[in-house]
């Protein structure tokens, strides 16, 4: 017969920490968020922030060799790419130029303003996740630089993701390819509007509730989610859509934004109240959720203003 | 004697989750990177008292937790179960010198495929992740590799020469 007697002592420990860690999990998910688990990942944070600095500065020069080595396999088919990519950018930009003469000249015409660029602040990506399975960046910047939660964050290419947590001198931003990360998108092409999920890695999945909608190889996705100011590039098609059961019409979509080697990010000083009510005439009615024009609030030195910036958003919508 | 093995082995834990973060981030060939906290509780496993390393398992674990996105508590469980099972295991395996190899794969693999079964019950979609198997295989295969490094610096860190008739001797 089993008596709780017959178990080992180091069975009974294990057990018992099975059974705290399950409490554990059951507290932190019934708090979503807040409460003590979130108290105590932003002390280990700001703890363990000054420890990342220092071994990430001691093990850069082992780290630049690697990515050297790494680099010189791709160097000479980089370059090519790089050309290429240059000589597309040229047209693009004439064609731009001549696209920004015309606007100005209709936004004349009609008499609109034309729209404001988003204020941003430089940072710089100081660690990943501990683990594969987070998609998770934490960057140099935090609440004292002007940084607050649910900010969008960018790259050069596009969205990375947004703010979901933030300490005084660090911020934590979830990637786009995260599985629970579901942003509404613009075909910027045709208008039609859908929904992209990340699936951790690779290309994430684009659903279209229109089933007749065209869906070619190559279309740039932009936003068009109250979260995130609209015509931020996302993704670009994969593979032609096809629809499932008549209901929607189901693809995948590479993110434009260099996810797997993020160095340097903006931060757009920008939060979904601000696009709730940024029609309203009054702006002193805006939420305090973050010191206008990104301007940083009482005593966060000097470094705030050196870094904020104003980005205008190629293809953003007025 | 005792504190002192304590702390070096704490030091060793969060070097490890900082090297993870930051050196790691950058060294990824095939765009995966070593478990390297897993692979400190499994080398310090191999010789801490059956509590201790149990405890280990579950601290560093923690301290997984609070870096990562996931519930608190998840990485403490699947860490304290890789630690239970190199505690049963670990006389065997030294029987053996070639087989450390492959039961470090095995408990890497063993570990991250828990945390994914555990992350989709608990609501963070990890089965969903496209990408899984490689998640899972890489990291195994990397610390497997590194295990000719670190498993010999865990012995030489506790000074160990166990000296134990049975696998849960305290």
């Amino acid at each position: 017969m089993w008596r709780p007697s017959n178990i080992d002592r180091p069975t009974g420990v294990f057990i018992g920490l099975l059974v705290l860690s399950l409490a554990l999990v059951t507290m932190d998910l019934r708090a979503s968020g807040s409460g003590l688990g979130s108290t105590m990942r932003d002390g280990a944070q700001s703890v363990f922030t000054p420890l990342e600095h220092v071994v990430a500065s001691a093990t850069r020069p082992v780290a630049d060799f690697f990515e050297s080595l790494s680099d010189l396999f791709s160097l000479s088919s980089d370059n090519q790419r790089l050309r290429q990519q240059v000589a597309e950018l040229e047209r693009q930009l004439q064609e731009t130029a001549s696209l920004q003469v015309r606007v100005s000249e209709l936004e004349a015409l009609l008499g609109v303003d034309p729209p404001e660029g988003l204020d941003s602040i430089s940072a710089q990506v100081l660690a990943v996740g501990v683990s594969e399975f987070d998609q998770v960046r934490v960057i140099d910047k935090g609440a004292l630089d002007g940084v607050g939660l649910d900010m969008p964050v960018i790259d050069e290419g596009g969205l990375i993701g947004r703010v979901v947590a933030v300490t005084d001198s660090v911020a934590r931003v979830r990637l786009i390819t995260d599985p629970t990360i579901h942003i509404a998108v613009r075909i910027e092409r045709t208008g039609e509007t859908g929904v992209l999920t990340g699936r951790g890695s690779g290309p994430m999945v684009l659903e279209l509730f229109n089933t007749d909608a065209a869906v070619v190889v190559g279309d740039l996705l932009v936003t068009a989610d109250g979260r995130f100011p609209a015509g931020i590039a996302v993704a670009r098609v994969r593979e032609a859509a096809r629809s499932e059961v008549g209901f929607s019409l189901r693809t995948t979509a590479d993110p434009v934004a260099g996810l797997t080697r993020i160095d340097y990010v903006k931060v757009l000083v920008f939060t979904r109240d601000e696009a709730t009510i940024g029609g309203l005439e009054d702006p002193s009615r805006l939420p305090a959720t973050v010191p206008p024009g990104g301007t940083p609030s009482e005593g966060d030195g000097d470094q705030a203003p050196s870094t904020t910036t104003t980005t205008t958003l190629a293809g953003s919508a007025p | 004697m005792k504190l002192r093995r304590f702390i070096s082995t704490a030091v060793i834990v969060v070097m490890a989750a900082a090297l993870q973060t930051t050196m790691f981030a950058r060294i990824r060939p095939f765009d995966a990177a070593p478990a390297l906290v897993l692979l400190v509780v499994i080398a310090f496993a191999r010789h801490l008292p059956a509590e201790a390393a149990l405890l280990l398992g579950f601290g560093a674990g923690l301290i997984q937790d609070l870096l990562s996105e996931s519930a608190l508590g998840l990485w403490a469980l699947v860490f304290t179960t890789a630690a239970y099972f190199v505690l049963r295991f670990r006389d065997r395996i030294e029987d053996d010198f070639s087989l450390i190899g492959p039961f470090v794969f095995g408990v890497t693999v063993g570990s991250l495929a828990l945390f994914s079964v555990l992350g989709t019950i608990f609501g963070e979609k990890t089965l969903a992740d496209v990408g899984l198997i490689k998640k899972i295989l890489l990291p195994s295969l990397y610390n497997m590799v590194l295990a000719a490094m670190i498993l010999p610096f865990a012995t030489w860190v506790l000074g160990a020469a166990r000296r134990r008739s049975s696998p849960f001797e305290l």
